[in-house]
C-alpha cells in the first residue's frame, strides 16, 4: 500500500545552516510515529515542511497522493493535515466555540449550526464541553491546548501533526494533553509528534525517529529504541533524557 | 452636612471611575469637548459681531474641512492597507516598489506634495496628451478639491502604511501559521485572524493619524480650496480683524480634534471591553 507521507531526500538550509540533510521518511496510515533529538535537530523542521509551513529547498513530499508543489496542492495538503503547536496559536479574539468553527465554515463550507454541533461533539471527545463560550485567555495552557487539538480535528484531517505539544505546560497538565492524543491513536489516526515524551511513546508509537544534525540517526519500535539502542548517539541522547 | 455632601461626591466619583473601568461609564474628558463647545457658542452668541460674522462667513468652508478630511482617510485606510501589505510581500518587485513609494513620500513635505498635485501633476497630464495627441489629456484641468483629496491619501496612505505594518507583526507568526495549517488561504487568514487582533493595537495610532489628518487639511488651503483656514483668510483680508478671525478659526479646529479623540478613546475602550 501507498504510504500516506513519503518524503524523498528532503534537503534545508536556514541561511548557513544545513538544517535538513537529505531526510528520507514514509509513514504508513495509521502509523504513530514520534520524533525525539536535541534542539536544533531538525525535528520541528521536518514535522513543518509535512504541511509546507517551511520550504524546502530540494527533495519531494508526497501527503496522500499530493505532492507538495503548486499553491493549491499545498493548501490541499493542508485541509487533510492537522497541526498542533507548542504555543498552542489559539485565535485569542475568538472563543473557542468560534475557534473550532471559523476553519470549517470557510474551508468545508458548513453551515453555522452544523460546525457548532461538530465543535461541540469535539469539545465533549477532549474533555471540556463547558468551556465553548469562553475565551482562549480564560483557559489553563492545558485546555487550551486540548482546544487546539479540537480545532485540528473539527477539519477531519487524515493526519495529525504535533509539534512539541506538552514543552510549554505545566507538568499537572501534561497528562491530560497525552490522554486526548492516546485516544486519538487508539482511533487509528496516523500521528506525526515530536516530543520527549516517552511515556506516550512506549503507549502509542510504532516507530520511534532519533533525528541529530538533520538527519535520522535511528528509527525503531519505542522497546527496542529504548531498551536496546544502536547508534552511540541515541545511547547518549537517551541517557540524558530517561 | 458638608461632610456628607464631601462623601457622597466621593462616592459617586469613585463608582463613576469604576464604571469607567467597565467601559460602559461617561468619559468624563467630554467636558473638555463641551467647554470649547459652549465657548464657541458664547463668542457667536453674546458677541455677534464680530463672531458670528466670522462664522457666516466660514460656514461653508467647515463643511469642506470635513468633507475632505473625511474623503481622504477612508481612502487612506484602504491605501495605507494595500501599501503595508505590499511591503510585507515575499515578491522583492512588490515589496521594493512600495517601499520606494512610503521612503520618497515620507520625505516630502505635505505642502510641496499638494502644491505638486494641484500646479504639476495636470501639467504632466497636458504634456503628455500634447505627445500622444490625445484631445482629453490636453483639455484636462485639475479640480482643487480632487486634487487635495489625492494629494492627502497619497502622502497620509504612506504614513498609514507603516501603522498598519506594524500592527500586523505585532501578532506573533503562530497565529498565521495556525490559520494556513487550517487551510485558509493568506487573504483568509488576514481576513479572519490577523487584521482583528491588529485592530486593536493600531487604533490609537490610527486614530493620532486622521487627527493629524484632519489638521494637515488646513494645507489644502494653499491650492485653491476653499476650506475653514482659506475662508479665515479671506475674511480676515476684507475686515482687518485677525485676532478674533484666528481665534474662532483655532476653536472650529479644536472642536472637532477633540471631539475625534474622544471617538477613539471610546472605541479603544469598546473593543478591549470585547477583548
Amino acid at each position: 500500500m501507498e504510504p500516506i507521507i513519503r518524503i524523498e531526500e528532503i534537503h534545508k538550509h536556514f541561511g548557513a545552516v544545513h538544517a535538513l540533510k537529505g531526510v528520507s521518511l514514509d509513514v504508513e496510515k495509521g502509523e504513530v510515529i514520534l520524533i525525539i533529538g536535541p534542539s536544533g535537530s531538525g525535528k520541528s523542521t521536518l514535522l513543518r515542511c509535512i504541511n509546507r509551513l517551511e520550504e524546502f529547498d530540494s527533495g519531494k513530499i508526497v501527503v496522500d497522493g499530493i505532492p507538495l508543489d503548486t499553491a493549491e496542492n499545498i493548501n490541499a495538503v493542508r485541509t487533510e493535515v492537522g497541526m498542533v503547536f507548542q504555543q498552542f496559536n489559539l485565535f485569542p479574539h475568538l472563543t473557542v466555540l468560534d475557534n473550532i468553527t471559523l476553519a470549517q465554515r470557510l474551508i468545508r463550507k458548513r453551515s453555522k449550526t452544523e460546525a457548532e454541533k461538530i465543535a461541540r461533539q469535539l469539545l465533549e471527545k477532549v474533555g471540556i464541553p463547558e468551556k465553548a463560550s469562553y475565551f482562549p485567555g480564560q483557559l489553563s495552557g492545558g485546555q487550551q491546548q486540548r482546544v487546539a487539538i479540537a480545532r485540528a480535528l473539527a477539519m477531519n484531517p487524515k493526519i495529525m501533526l504535533f509539534d512539541e505539544p506538552t514543552s510549554a505546560l505545566d507538568p499537572e497538565m501534561i497528562q491530560e494533553v497525552l490522554d486526548v492524543m492516546l485516544n486519538l491513536a487508539k482511533e487509528g489516526m496516523t500521528m506525526v509528534v515530536v516530543s520527549h515524551e516517552i511515556g506516550f511513546a512506549k503507549a502509542a508509537a510504532d516507530r520511534v525517529i532519533l533525528m541529530d544534525g538533520g538527519q535520522i540517526i535511528e528509527m525503531a519500535p519505542p522497546e527496542e529504541i529504548f531498551n536496546h539502542p544502536k547508534e552511540e548517539r541515541t545511547k547518549l541522547f537517551l541517557s540524558k533524557v530517561l | 452636612m458638608p461632610v456628607d455632601q464631601e462623601r457622597k461626591l466621593m462616592t459617586i466619583t469613585t463608582s463613576k471611575s469604576n464604571a469607567e473601568k467597565k467601559a460602559s461609564g461617561f468619559d468624563s474628558w467630554w467636558f473638555l469637548v463641551i467647554a470649547v463647545i459652549v465657548l464657541l457658542l458664547m463668542l457667536i452668541f453674546l458677541i455677534p459681531d464680530p463672531y458670528q460674522r466670522i462664522f457666516v462667513f466660514v460656514q461653508n468652508g467647515i463643511g469642506t474641512t470635513i468633507s475632505i478630511t473625511g474623503i481622504s482617510f477612508l481612502l487612506v485606510l484602504v491605501l495605507g492597507l494595500l501599501v503595508a501589505l505590499a511591503r510585507l510581500s515575499k515578491s522583492w518587485i512588490v515589496k521594493g516598489v512600495s517601499t520606494v513609494y512610503v521612503e520618497v513620500v515620507r520625505g516630502i513635505p505635505m505642502m510641496v506634495q499638494l502644491i505638486f498635485w494641484y500646479f504639476a501633476f495636470p501639467s504632466v497630464i497636458q504634456g503628455v496628451g500634447d505627445w500622444l495627441n490625445i484631445q482629453a489629456f490636453i483639455d484636462y484641468r485639475a479640480s482643487p478639491v480632487a486634487m487635495a483629496i489625492l494629494g492627502l491619501t497619497i502622502g497620509y496612505a504612506a504614513y498609514m502604511s507603516e501603522v498598519y505594518r506594524a500592527g500586523i507583526q505585532s501578532i506573533s507568526r503562530g497565529q498565521m501559521e495556525a490559520a494556513r495549517s487550517l487551510g485558509m488561504t493568506y487573504i483568509q487568514a488576514m481576513r479572519y485572524v490577523i487584521l482583528p487582533q491588529a485592530i486593536r493595537v493600531i487604533l490609537p495610532p490610527v486614530g493620532n493619524e486622521f487627527i493629524t489628518l484632519l489638521k494637515d487639511s488646513s494645507l489644502v488651503s494653499v491650492v485653491a480650496v476653499a476650506d475653514m483656514t482659506r475662508r479665515g483668510r479671506e475674511f480676515q483680508a476684507a475686515n482687518f480683524l485677525p485676532i478674533q478671525t484666528w481665534v474662532m478659526i483655532a476653536l472650529l479646529y479644536l472642536v472637532m480634534t477633540l471631539f475625534a479623540t474622544r471617538i477613539v478613546a471610546w472605541m479603544e475602550r469598546k473593543f478591549k471591553m470585547e477583548k
